[in-house]
């Protein structure tokens, strides 16, 4: 009879260890119901979250084989076709403090979530005479998508950002309830939830596409983030990642392409480049920039001109 | 074989050394790339973010410029791949964006048709060249060479748009290295973020995630990183030397262009490559392997 084993990463009392089960197959089954059959059958000190079963709580993800997904969507013959082996790894999803075993502590996220004030603020005067809300097909559907979030947290399971350091950035999931209310016609203050992400880390986003890769919705937090940075780029923040991206486009503007040496003192300030002198004297001396750059400008690429056509109207649409 | 090459920005000064080995080793494989004329720069994500709309237009112009010589472009950096690949899928999914794209393009008599594909130099090899024919170029096999192989992000995610391979299980990448006689270590952290593109942003916490993978490569005993981006390269060597104090790194690590290491395969000289004056960490290490 061929076997499944299941290796969890247990946490309890203090102490973290790999726990193998190993139970018999069966076709067209979940990671969650090998771990309920385990539960049931082998082991019932084993601890995990689960409601549902069916894509729409979001409580049981789980990491399986490192990554994060749902376990009850997740099929044990999808995993071991995937990657080659009836041996599965399962693990509490990352950048969570994990409480028991497979379950994590949702109770200090859902205070970083409240930092982005993810309900609406509803524009005065918006019902009709009826007191009935209204809005158009295509206003709903241009917030619908993050609507789907079921705050699971597999986008910020494998968030390079976030297991790089927790204190300068939020939850992928954060931003995308964010900018849900944001995209809301019916929502009258938008900076109510563009400030706080600005100011709670959106430019620090490192763009390992991560939280695409894992959502089980299909959501694009990265996008979400992406809006929020333009949204609070035309509300007039700055910083240095708004100056980057700025430095980037008056580049693509002015001659099609970058100038690194001038982007660098745009980016980062004349302050904070000075105090890297050291450090671009040696990409000197390695040839990686050439100060020129900075006196003699860029030659402008063949059809600049039509370039500069293209993004003007470009910039008059995005409008 | 004819491509329509996308150098990008990166490679026109900080990583040059990244276009002369691209240019070295497809002229001994008999690639022909032909540089983009005028083209732009894809936008690295950041000018996504705070224009949409332009870039997307840009991109198109690009993809257009290719169109118009008939060929697919080819890059040899994750980020340009990705950005001009997200360009063409929104294009291609949506035919209102397509009439909107095209209605930019028009103020400089060009026209998006979405007939060429994005590739990278690295799925060329592949899937249209071949790794036997690669084999069968190799001069100076790199025997013993133990090479950490690390993608970088764009290459692999979001699937959706990029798509080459499992993008939690590639092997595209130490496919190549063993082809040419190298020995890929099955790298810990080979889906892992090298940080670059919030370097100015989130300093300390890029710092960390640079030193990290530098660090385990040495822990693995890898003799050099390899990695299919020229921002990854720049990100790991150019920073390697605060990001190794940052964790209290204990060896230095040389990083390496695939473009890079299979010339030195090829027999492609390194001085020719830009190795060792431009790269910051010493390759030193590596020339008992050349």
């Amino acid at each position: 009879m061929r076997q499944i084993t299941y290796h969890i990463h247990r946490f309890n009392d203090g102490k973290s260890f790999v726990q193998t089960y190993t139970f018999d197959y069966e076709e067209d089954r979940t990671i969650l119901w090998g771990l309920q059959k385990i539960k049931e059958t082998q082991d019932p000190t084993l601890t995990f979250v689960a409601a549902c079963r069916s894509a729409v709580c979001g409580a049981c993800s789980v990491k399986v084989n490192g990554q994060a997904m749902l376990g009850c969507e997740s099929k044990i013959d999808d995993v071991t076709a995937r990657f080659g082996s009836d041996e599965i790894e399962i693990a509490p999803i990352g950048n969570f403090r994990v409480i028991r075993d497979l379950v994590v502590d949702w109770e200090a996220k859902v205070d970083r979530l409240k930092t982005v004030a993810p309900w609406i603020h509803l524009k005065q005067d918006v019902e009709d005479e009826n007191g009935v809300i209204r809005q158009s097909a295509a206003d709903f559907k241009k917030f619908v998508m993050g609507t789907e979030c079921i705050l699971c947290g597999c986008c910020a399971s494998e968030c390079n950002k976030l297991t790089a350091g927790q204190d300068d950035f939020l939850e992928p999931y954060v931003y995308t309830k964010a900018n849900r209310f944001v995209l809301d016609s019916r929502d009258g203050n938008k900076m109510a939830h563009v400030k706080p992400s600005y100011e709670n880390g959106i430019w620090n986003c490192v763009h390992c596409m991560n939280c695409i890769s894992r959502c089980p919705k299909h959501i694009k937090p990265m996008h979400d983030i992406a809006n929020l940075r333009k949204e609070a780029t035309q509300a007039g923040f700055e910083n240095k990642g708004t100056r980057h991206a700025k430095a980037f486009k008056d580049d693509l503007k002015a001659t099609g392409r970058l100038n690194e040496v001038s982007m660098s003192l745009k980016s980062d300030g004349i302050v904070d480049s000075a105090k890297q002198a050291v450090y671009a004297t040696r990409l000197m001396l390695h040839s990686k920039i050439n100060p020129l750059e900075l006196v003699i400008p860029h030659k402008p690429v063949k059809g600049i001109d039509g370039v500069r056509k293209i993004i003007k109207k470009a910039e008059e649409a995005g409008k | 074989m004819k491509y329509a090459f996308f150098p990008g920005c990166v490679l026109e000064s900080a990583a040059k050394e990244d276009y002369l080995a691209t240019v070295a080793v497809a002229q001994k494989l008999g690639i022909e790339l032909i540089e983009l004329p005028g083209w732009t720069c894809c936008g690295a994500s950041h000018v996504q973010d705070i224009e949409p709309a332009v870039t997307l237009a840009t991109n198109a112009r690009n993809i257009a410029l290719a169109e118009e010589m008939n060929l697919d472009i080819l890059t040899v950096c994750n980020t340009c791949t990705l950005m001009l690949r997200e360009a063409k899928h929104e294009i291609d999914e949506n035919e209102a964006t397509k009439t909107q794209v095209n209605a930019c393009l028009a103020e400089a008599d060009m026209e998006y048709k979405g007939t060429s594909d994005i590739t990278h130099l690295l799925w060329v090899l592949i899937r249209d060249y071949g790794l036997d024919k690669l084999k069968e170029q190799v001069v100076k096999p790199l025997t013993g060479l133990r090479v950490a192989e690390y993608y970088g992000c764009h290459i692999l995610r979001p699937q959706e748009e990029m798509g080459f391979e499992d993008f939690q299980l590639p092997t595209s990448l130490a496919d190549i290295i063993s082809a040419i006689g190298a020995t890929p270590i099955d790298f810990s952290r080979k889906l892992d973020c090298c940080g670059f593109h919030a370097v100015y942003p989130a300093h300390d916490s890029v710092m960390r995630m640079t030193g990290s993978i530098n660090q385990d490569a040495v822990n693995e005993g890898a003799d050099c990183v390899v990695t299919p981006c020229p921002l990854c390269q720049m990100q790991l060597d150019m920073f390697q030397k605060e990001a190794k104090a940052v964790v209290n790194g204990t060896g230095d690590m040389p990083i390496l262009h695939m473009s890079q290491l299979i010339g030195l395969a090829l027999g492609i000289a390194p001085k020719d490559m830009g190795m060792p004056h431009r790269h910051l960490t010493s390759t030193a290490a590596l020339e008992k392997f050349i």
